[in-house]
């Protein structure tokens, strides 16, 4: 059965052998002339300025956050979609309540301006 | 035909990657990392067993436990910002404010 | 050697490199990109194991979700360039005895003290079917139901948490 998945590890094999192949080529044929303007961040253009790992807002993090907890909701959902007609009305009941809980994070991250951008 | 208790080591000895890597490190989020490996360490066991006593108890939970290690993630790095906002380092030795 | 005892010796060889490889690597980048392969070796035993659905959650929680916003956090923070701070001298040998100790302990306990002779069963072509996944649907909406909806009120609480702690007051300044 796992003979199934063999075609996953193909593509993944393939995928970075290309990837390799896309960046070797390039390396091995491409002319190497280094001169003190080629080597610069931005060939004529600015100099850069500070570091070049620049700290982020926490915005970003509040943000995957809030996408983390929904996702594992939504994976919570599969595997009732796929018997929700066997459990019938108990399960929609189930995961009416479950969603009812969660809603309640959701209008309190709406509240607090959580989802907005400022 | 591989023998469950191959398994049951490999959990182990990840579990005891994770418990060192806890014990040795002393950047915040490094230790936080080591905490998921140990989580996923117990779900490999839990997996190995569901699979030998063909019952799905073991799959169950491990699923519950991957809920709840992100529950856990998005708590504990929030509490890792936090900290960083006011010590401005994730050093473990300096979060000693309540020391007596 | 059959097939899959070679499967299972090559991907527990990358499984630990990886995590040994986190646990030694200066840079916290390093260290959550190397997780993120052992998390991904941990899903291909799940496929191992006969549970294709544990192996995809783990594939889109853990690896995929919960890593991005470890890296969120390691460049929100600029972690790579902390210098190290001072550590007790004992620390990294005590460390390492006890975690020896752990080790020899947790192998004494499964391998020498209550080993078991039973055998991976490899899964058949029924375990990637619709009915073993409605089998666990099942399980986890009747005999789990509790912890299913104990759940949601962890992700809640989980939610309200990382507000209050990351979300400044309005006006409040960076």
């Amino acid at each position: 059965m796992l003979l199934e998945y063999l075609a996953i590890a193909v593509l993944i094999v393939l995928a970075t052998v290309v990837a390799l192949i896309a960046i070797g080529l390039g390396g091995l044929f491409g002319p190497k002339k280094k001169t003190v303007n080629k080597s610069m961040p931005y060939e004529s253009g600015m100099m850069p300025i500070g570091p070049g790992t620049r700290r982020m807002p926490v915005r970003y993090y509040l943000i995957g956050v809030l996408f983390i907890l929904f996702d594992i909701e939504v994976v919570f959902f599969l595997p009732w979609a796929i018997v929700f007609r066997q459990l019938g009305w108990f399960g929609l009941i189930e995961m009416v309540v479950f969603v009812a809980i969660l809603l309640v994070g959701y209008v309190y991250a709406w509240k607090k301006g959580a989802l907005e951008w400022e | 035909m591989v023998p469950q208790d191959y398994y049951i080591a490999l959990s182990a000895i990840l579990f005891t990657i994770g418990a060192l890597g806890v014990l040795i490190r002393r950047n915040a989020l490094i230790i936080f990392m080591s905490i998921e490996m140990m989580l996923n360490a117990a779900n490999l066991a839990f997996v190995t067993f569901a699979n030998t006593y063909q019952h799905l108890n073991g799959r169950i939970i491990a699923f519950f436990v991957i809920a709840v290690a992100a529950a856990e993630v998005a708590v504990g790095l929030a509490l890792i910002v936090a900290i960083f906002k006011s010590k401005h380092s994730i050093d473990v030795d300096q979060m000693s404010s309540l020391k007596g | 050697m059959s097939p899959e005892l070679i499967l299972f010796l090559v991907l527990s060889l990358v499984a630990i490199a990886a995590a040994i490889g986190m646990l030694i690597s200066p840079n916290p980048v390093y260290s959550a990109l190397f997780l993120v392969i052992n998390f991904s070796t941990v899903a291909v035993f799940y496929l191992i194991l006969g549970a294709p659905f544990i192996a995809m959650a783990q594939i889109t929680i853990y690896a995929g979700a919960i890593m991005v916003l470890f890296l969120f956090v390691i460049m929100l923070l600029g972690a790579e360039k902390l210098a190290p701070g001072k550590v007790l001298p004992y620390q990294k040998p005590l460390a390492i005895g006890l975690a020896i100790v752990l080790m020899v302990e947790s192998v004494y306990a499964v391998l020498a003290r209550n080993p078991s002779d039973a055998e991976i069963i490899v899964p058949t072509e029924a375990a990637n079917s619709i009915d073993a996944m409605r089998d666990l649907g099942i399980m986890l909406f009747s005999d789990y139901l509790l912890p299913f909806e104990v759940t949601s009120i962890l992700l809640l609480v989980a939610m309200i948490g990382a507000i209050v702690l990351t979300k400044r007051a309005k006006g409040e300044q960076e």
